[in-house]
C-alpha cells in the first residue's frame, strides 16, 4: 500500500507521453521524460543545484545557531524563566502556519532586497527549522552530565573549549539526527519557493515540479519524472539513517 | 560551581568585577546573541510588521506597500467574510477526519503487527518513506492515480468493467480526496509512534494481567490503551498541527477547488495574497488565524497537563 503508488510513479516516468494518456494498459518504455527534463535548455538542473545549496546552507546555518544557543540555555544556569519562554516562543512558532507570516516576511526581505534570491529561500527555511533545532539540542545537552563541564572547566579550558571538544561531540549523534531531519524539511521545502520566486531557475525543485502541473496542460511525463528524482535522494537517506529519522519524528512529539 | 558563579554575578567592586563577570560570562551570552539577533530581525520584526499592517489599508504603488490607517476595519470586514468561514470550516474537516482516522488506524495497525510480527526493521524502514518524500511529490504520486484522464484508478475500474471516478472535479469528491491522501500519507507515522510505545511497555504487566485471567481485549482496553494515552495525545497534537499548516497537497491536487470546496486556510490567505494583493485584510486574517492555534495550543497543553494531574491520582 505505501509502495505501489510510489512506484506507479516511476513506471509512468519510464514511458512515452502516448502510452500515458492510453486508457489501455500500454506500456512503452522510454528514457525520453528523463531527456525532456535533463536537456541543457531545462532550467530542471539549475533547480536540483538550488535545492542542494539551500539544503547544506539552511541546515548549516540552523544547526550553528541552534547548537550555540541550546548549550548555553541547556548548561550555562540561565534562569529557568528565561529558557522556558524561549522554548515557548520556538514552540509557537512550531505551530504556527507559515503562510500567516508571508505578508511581514515579504516585507522584511524586501528591505534587505533578498525576495526572489537564494539567500531569501535559506533564511526562510532556517526561521521555520529553528524552533525543531532549538528543542531538540536542548534536550540533547540536557542528558549530557553538569559535571562533565565543571570538571573540563576545572581543569583549565576555556567555556568555547569545553563547549567545543567535549560537550559538542558528545552531543553528534543527537545533532546528526537534527541535521537529517532539517536537511529533509529544506529539500522538501515548497510554499516559500512557490511565493517567493517566479519558478524559472532561481526557484528549488520542489516549485519545479509544480510549473509542470498547470490546470490547463499537465505534462505527466516529465512530472513523473522529476517526481522520481526528487523522491531518491530522500527514500535513500531513509534506508540509510533510519534510526536518526525516526527519533527526530518520534522525540520531537514527545517532547514538544 | 553554579554557587562559584552566582558569587561572581555579584557586583561588589563595580570596575574589576565587571569585566570579570563579562569574562565569565561571556560565552554564555555571546554563544546566545547571533540567535537572539537572528529572531530579532526575521522573526519579531515580521510579525510585528504583520500586526501592523493588519490595521491598515495597504495599497501597492509602484512597488511600495503604501499603508493607511484602517482601525479594526480589517477584522469587522472578516467576521462577514463568507470565503474565511468557509475555509475555517473546511480546514475543520479536514483536519477532524484525517487525524481522526490517521491515529485510528495507525494504532489499530500497531496492536495489529504487535501481536504477529517480532522484528520489523525493514517494516518500519518502508513506512517511513510517505511521511518524508516531498510533499509535492506526494502530490505528483496521487495525481497520477486519481486523474479523471489518466489516472491509474480509473485504469483499474475501466478494466474490471466499473464506471469510471472524477472524484477530484466533485465538491466532496475532491474533500474526501485529500482526507485520503492525507491518511495514505500520516498513518504511517502514527503506526511507528504507537509501536515504538507499545514496545516499550514492560511485558511484565501484561502478562501479570493475563496470569489473572484477562483476555485480550480486556488487557488493551485497560492496561495497553491507558499507557500509551501520553503517545496517543502526542501524536494528535502534533497530526493536527500538521493538518492546519496542509498547503501543498491541496495547491496540487485541488487548488482549493471545485470552487471552494477544499480550500483550506492557508488556500484561502495565499489568494487573499496573491490574487487580491488585499494585505491589510489578508494581515489580519493571519493574526486571527495565528491568535486560534496559540489558543488550540494553550488548550491542549492544559488539557495534557490536567490528564498528567489526574493519572497521578
Amino acid at each position: 500500500m505505501t509502495v505501489l503508488p510510489l512506484l506507479w510513479m516511476v513506471v509512468v516516468a519510464f514511458q512515452r507521453p502516448r502510452a500515458i494518456i492510453n486508457r489501455e494498459w500500454t506500456f512503452d518504455f522510454a528514457l525520453t521524460n528523463f531527456m525532456e527534463i535533463l536537456s541543457p535548455d531545462a532550467v530542471f538542473g539549475a533547480q536540483v543545484i538550488n535545492s542542494v545549496v539551500l539544503v547544506i546552507a539552511a541546515t548549516a546555518i540552523c544547526i550553528g545557531l541552534s547548537a550555540f544557543a541550546s548549550y548555553s540555555l541547556s548548561q550555562l544556569s540561565w534562569s529557568p524563566r528565561v529558557v522556558l519562554g524561549v522554548l515557548a516562543a520556538a514552540g509557537v512558532l512550531q505551530v504556527v502556519p507559515p503562510m500567516t507570516l508571508v505578508p511581514g516576511l515579504f516585507v522584511t526581505l524586501q528591505n534587505f532586497s533578498l525576495t526572489g534570491t537564494l539567500g531569501g529561500l535559506i533564511i526562510l527555511n532556517v526561521i521555520f527549522n529553528l524552533p525543531f533545532a532549538i528543542i531538540m539540542m536542548k534536550f540533547y545537552f540536557d542528558a549530557l552530565p553538569k559535571e562533565l563541564r565543571e570538571s573540563a572547566y576545572i581543569d583549565g579550558a576555556s567555556e568555547f573549549a569545553t563547549f567545543w571538544r567535549v560537550m559538542l561531540p558528545l552531543a553528534a549523534p543527537g545533532l546528526a539526527a537534527v541535521a537529517i531531519f532539517i536537511g529533509i524539511q529544506v529539500w522538501n521545502e515548497f510554499l516559500f519557493g512557490l511565493i517567493f520566486t517566479r519558478g524559472g531557475d532561481e526557484a528549488p525543485i520542489t516549485v519545479g515540479i509544480a510549473t509542470l502541473v498547470q490546470p490547463q496542460e499537465i505534462k505527466w511525463g516529465p512530472m513523473a519524472a522529476v517526481g522520481t528524482i526528487t523522491a531518491v535522494p530522500i527514500i535513500l537517506l531513509a534506508v540509510v539513517a533510519n534510526r536518526q529519522i525516526v527519533s527526530g519524528l518520534t522525540q520531537g512529539a514527545v517532547k514538544s | 560551581m553554579s554557587a562559584r558563579l552566582g558569587a561572581a554575578t555579584r557586583p561588589t567592586a563595580p570596575a574589576s568585577s565587571r569585566l570579570r563577570f563579562l569574562r565569565r560570562n561571556a560565552f554564555k551570552y555571546g554563544s546566545i546573541l547571533p540567535l537572539a539577533v537572528f529572531v530579532l530581525v526575521f522573526v519579531a520584526f515580521p510579525v510585528g510588521q504583520l500586526i501592523w499592517m493588519s490595521f491598515g489599508d495597504i495599497t501597492l504603488r509602484a512597488g511600495n506597500f503604501m499603508w493607511e490607517f484602517a482601525g479594526i476595519d480589517n477584522f469587522i470586514r472578516m467576521s462577514e467574510d463568507p470565503l474565511f468561514a468557509n475555509s475555517l470550516r473546511v480546514t475543520a474537516v479536514f483536519t477532524i477526519s484525517g487525524v481522526a482516522l490517521t491515529v485510528v488506524l495507525g494504532t489499530f495497525l500497531a496492536f495489529a503487527v504487535d501481536r504477529v510480527v517480532r522484528q520489523a526493521q525493514w517494516l518500519q524502514n518502508i513506512l517511513l518513506w510517505p511521511a518524508i518524500v516531498t510533499p509535492v511529490v506526494i502530490s505528483v504520486v496521487w495525481l497520477l492515480l486519481l486523474s479523471p484522464q489518466i489516472g491509474l484508478i480509473n485504469k483499474i475500474l475501466t478494466s474490471l468493467g466499473l464506471p469510471t471516478q472524477t472524484w477530484l472535479g466533485e465538491p466532496t469528491g475532491a474533500l474526501v480526496s485529500i482526507i485520503l491522501v492525507d491518511v495514505w500519507h500520516w498513518t504511517p507515522v502514527v503506526f511507528l509512534f504507537v509501536y515504538t510505545a507499545l514496545r516499550g511497555i514492560d511485558s511484565s504487566i501484561v502478562e501479570a494481567a493475563s496470569v489473572d485471567g484477562a483476555s485480550y481485549g480486556q488487557r488493551v482496553r485497560h492496561i495497553l490503551l491507558p499507557l500509551l494515552t501520553p503517545a496517543l495525545v502526542g501524536v494528535t497534537a502534533i497530526r493536527v498541527i500538521m493538518s492546519v499548516k496542509a498547503f501543498d497537497e491541496m495547491y496540487l491536487l485541488t487548488f482549493g477547488g471545485p470552487g471552494n470546496a477544499t480550500s483550506v486556510i492557508t488556500i484561502y490567505l495565499r489568494s487573499v495574497f496573491f490574487e487580491s494583493f488585499d494585505y491589510g485584510y489578508g494581515a489580519a486574517l493571519s493574526v486571527t488565524v495565528v491568535l486560534l492555534v496559540i489558543v488550540l495550543m494553550v488548550a491542549t497543553l492544559g488539557g495534557r497537563a490536567l490528564l498528567r494531574r489526574k493519572a497521578r491520582g
